[in-house]
């Protein structure tokens, strides 16, 4: 299924990537900050100036491939690109990047939370809020990191004071290195 | 008339697929292939890169098939914000349906062994999306 269906290979080696190079117009401003907003939500790693990367599978690439698209139709150029890192400790780099980049985002989350019960705040508006903040930030954790399971618990938190018999949450953690088949 | 998208259907496909078999073209075969220079020379392509019918101007497919047929029906319409939702969780509407209906989408096409596969479980799929969305329409609230 899946189309163009890559995997990294973990541990052992580099894994696919899926890089997006493009070119836009300086002016006008609207699509460059259009494009600009779309790769920000999808977490990409900024390679270089106009050169922007993620763990390659069909949804990413799919994802890019539109933006390539939009790129061209406001006359820009763009092209998709389908590579491996040469050097495991430059892939190194790019996850704990992306990792640290996800980590600050878990970890404002974790301040918004600590602040609810201060501030008197109703607490079902801010767990509503800092949930659907909690989807887009995993919509673009490719690479969790530790603070992922503490923001979840936190913001969970906040609705049922913590108890010992619960099970944890039902969502596994995910590897905090190139899995498999990155989802 | 002869329709062809990328293999490996997700949720804009498997709704254009449908939108264009009941609303467009009821006689629509379609088929499935991995590159866009593979489309057959008869087959319209949809939602594919570089083609008319794919995304446009932040619009996803289905948005754009809606546009191009001239299709005003506005539970079609309340079906593309769900669509559009579930394929670029972009939050241009308010869909609460959206994230469920992705996961269901990405769930299928793991365990059906073809893209027609995905299509036959879809179609009755969005055909009852449809008619809840049409009798909440009628109702003006969400039906029992």
């Amino acid at each position: 299924m899946g189309g163009c269906v890559s995997e990294h290979d973990g541990a052992d080696g580099t894994g696919e990537w899926v890089l997006l190079s493009y070119r836009l117009p300086r002016e006008p401003s609207t699509p460059r900050i259009a494009i600009w907003r779309k790769l920000k939500r999808l977490g990409v790693a900024q390679l270089s100036d106009g050169l922007v990367a993620l763990p390659a599978d069909a949804r990413t690439r799919e994802q890019l491939e539109w933006i390539a698209d939009e790129a061209m139709e406001a006359d820009g150029a763009a092209s998709i690109w389908l590579a491996r890192p040469a050097a495991l400790g430059q892939e190194r780099e790019l996850v704990q990047g992306m990792a640290d980049a996800r980590a600050a985002e878990y970890r404002a989350v974790l301040d918004e939370a600590a602040q609810v019960p201060a501030a008197g705040m109703n607490p079902l508006a801010a767990i509503r809020r800092l949930r659907a903040e909690l989807r887009r930030i995993g919509a673009r954790d490719f690479f969790p990191p530790p603070e992922r399971d503490l923001a979840h618990a936190a913001v969970q938190a906040l609705l049922d004071p913590p108890q010992t018999d619960r099970p944890a949450s039902a969502a596994a953690p995910r590897a905090a290195q190139p899995p498999k088949e990155p989802s | 008339m002869n329709w062809a998208t990328r293999a490996g259907v997700h949720i804009d496909r498997a709704a254009c697929a449908w939108l264009i078999r009941r609303h467009v073209d009821a006689e629509a075969r379609f088929s499935f292939v991995a590159d866009p220079a593979d489309v057959p020379a008869d087959a319209t392509p949809f939602d594919m890169r570089g083609v008319s019918l794919g995304h446009h101007g932040g619009d996803c497919s289905f948005e754009t098939i809606l546009h191009r047929y001239e299709l005003t029906d506005p539970i079609l319409w309340k079906l593309a914000e769900i669509v559009h939702e579930a394929d670029l969780a972009d939050e241009r509407f308010d869909a609460p349906e959206a994230p469920g209906l992705d996961a269901v989408l990405r769930g299928l096409s793991m365990v059906c062994d073809s893209d027609e596969r995905v299509l036959e479980i879809t179609g009755p799929l969005f055909d009852g999306l449809y008619e809840y969305h049409r009798r909440a329409r009628l109702n003006g609230r969400s039906p029992a």
